[in-house]
């Protein structure tokens, strides 16, 4: 397996923090700041794991998880998605799930709690 | 006021505790501030929310041993009753910042009708509904609500099942520091009116607490008001943990067997724990006997119960959360790898009630003991039965339920 890690996410603040997170923990991350990039990212790249963002410039989260769960490419409806959200409105846990998400975590995002949810998919390389 | 050679001398104040200033001259022995997850420090002279490194909750850290030297139990016990007499484990440094509404101090009532009807010989419940606003929520947020004032703060914002806010309301009228609350839509009417009266501004959410919480963060950064959510600010945690110092002087400078603890976002659980590693190294318990901690949620609403019987180290976000219960309506705590950690820390465990045995609970204590308890102070009574039908406490334990609020903030004006 391998540890190539896809954050799909439009705030530069938050792109930091996980990458400095992942990073020292041996993953490699690939970003992407638009939902059509990551769509187009997770197509073109082997990713072992995608983290997402809800609330995107382009298309939404829930849109991106659908469009990649339908992809051609098979490993796409198979491989982890990790839902990240800083607006917990009203069902936006399970319009994640239905979407295709596995997980959901809420921001701020807790670091530990980043890293048990990524191990748990993707061993720490 | 800090004099021209240095030293420091304070105003008396009618806030209890702080008489005695002259002869210490120090409020407070915080030292800083640590976080929680990666143990990076920070200055209790700033404002801070939570660990931008690892976004983990930051505790506050006392120099407990100039304490020691400085201050026995015995004095505390002497002054004039309220939660701010134990100001020197609290993180105010200027009397003038305190803002004191009457908390603390609550009853610990002896329930012999209900023990006696559960075959328990030394069963108790922590009344809070005493406090201020009529709930444990008074303490937190008169801690918070003090030090904001010392650091400066203008206007502060908060998400709240009901409590909080009403009580946040209360101690930013008392510091005039303007208010804004975000709830959901369904929240018990008496929050609503509280707040409304404290002059506070209200946005009703359609959606929970985490809702809430989303948009009231956003508006946080938007426009710089300071966030008292719970464990995103260091100090709600402070004036909470006070309900276990005043526990252990309670029992005579030991500590119950068992507390059994409503559990929504946790802040209390973790404060009081909190509170006995304090007392310990204080020196200013009996024993180092240390009490088994249970949670309580409600079935509705159980994240904090799944992890710990999954053995897990956080929370999954609670999917679809429902309960009469409203302050146990969190689907995920801020801090929950704390709770977590708490409960197992102490050998103790986690309980999920229903809805209708909360309701049959708040029944009887009122009939056995004239206790009209807020539903969450309720769910502990119907988690007490379940733990005795599991055979998880003993009928001679020491057992402490808490009682959050009073009832009466739960009455449906339309019924």
């Amino acid at each position: 397996m391998g540890n190539k890690i896809l954050y799909i996410e439009d705030n530069p603040d938050n792109m930091m923090l996980v990458q400095r997170a992942l990073e020292a923990r041996g993953y490699h991350l690939l970003k992407a700041t638009k939902g059509l990039d990551g769509v187009a990212t997770a197509e073109a790249e082997d990713v072992d794991l995608i983290l997402l963002d809800i609330n995107l410039p382009d298309i939404d989260g829930y849109e991106v998880a659908r469009r990649l769960r339908s992809s051609e490419k098979r490993a796409l409806t198979t491989v982890p998605i990790i839902a990240v959200t800083a607006n917990a409105l009203k069902g936006d846990a399970e319009k994640a799930l239905n979407a295709g998400c596995d997980v959901y975590m809420s921001k701020p995002i807790n670091i530990r709690e980043l890293w048990a949810r990524v191990e748990a998919f993707v061993p720490t390389p | 006021m800090t004099h021209s050679d240095g030293s420091q001398s304070f105003e008396m104040s009618s806030t209890p505790g702080t008489e005695v200033l002259a002869k210490h001259g120090k409020l407070s022995y915080l030292s800083h501030l640590q976080c929680s997850g990666c143990g990076r420090e920070y200055s209790f002279q700033e404002i801070h929310t939570f660990c931008p490194d690892c976004q983990s909750p930051l505790l506050s850290i006392y120099d407990l041993e100039h304490v020691r030297q400085e201050l026995n139990r015995e004095e505390i016990s002497r002054r004039r009753k309220g939660m701010w007499r134990w100001h020197e484990l609290l993180p105010v440094q200027d009397p003038n910042n305190i803002v004191f509404l009457g908390e603390g101090d609550t009853a610990l009532l002896q329930v012999p009708n209900a023990g006696k009807a559960l075959g328990l010989t030394n069963l108790y419940v922590k009344d809070e509904s005493t406090n201020p606003t009529g709930s444990f929520k008074a303490r937190g947020l008169a801690a918070a609500v003090s030090k904001a004032k010392e650091l400066g703060v203008k206007k502060v914002i908060i998400p709240t099942a009901g409590n909080a806010g009403g009580a946040m309301a209360a101690y930013a009228a008392r510091a005039k520091i303007q208010a804004l609350i975000y709830m959901p839509k369904d929240t018990p009417h008496a929050n609503v009116e509280e707040s409304l009266m404290a002059g506070a501004e209200i946005v009703l959410v359609d959606g929970l607490i985490s809702d809430a919480a989303g948009m009231a963060g956003e508006k946080a950064r938007a426009e710089g008001w300071f966030d008292l959510s719970t464990f995103k600010e260091p100090y709600r945690m402070e004036g909470k943990k006070i309900m276990g110092y005043e526990l252990a002087e309670s029992f005579g400078w030991s500590l119950p067997d068992v507390i059994i603890y409503p559990t929504g976002g946790g802040t209390g659980l973790v404060g009081m724990w909190k509170a006995f590693a304090e007392l310990e190294e204080l020196g200013w318990l009996e024993n180092t006997k240390r009490p088994r901690m249970v949670a309580v949620q409600a079935d509705g609403c159980a994240p904090v119960i799944k992890a710990f019987e999954a053995g897990a180290a956080f929370c999954d976000f609670w999917i679809d959360a429902h309960t009469v219960a409203s302050g146990l309506r969190v689907p995920k705590s801020f801090a929950d790898a704390l709770i977590l950690k708490d409960l197992r820390d102490s050998n103790g465990t986690a309980v999920a009630v229903s809805d209708q045995s909360i309701m049959e609970a708040q029944k009887e204590l009122g009939r056995l003991e004239g206790i009209f308890s807020a539903p969450e102070g309720a769910a502990t009574y119907a988690a007490l039965k379940e733990l005795i039908r599991r055979g998880w406490v003993q009928p001679d334990e020491h057992i402490v339920l808490f009682n959050t609020g009073s009832g009466l903030k739960y009455l449906n004006p339309n019924r």
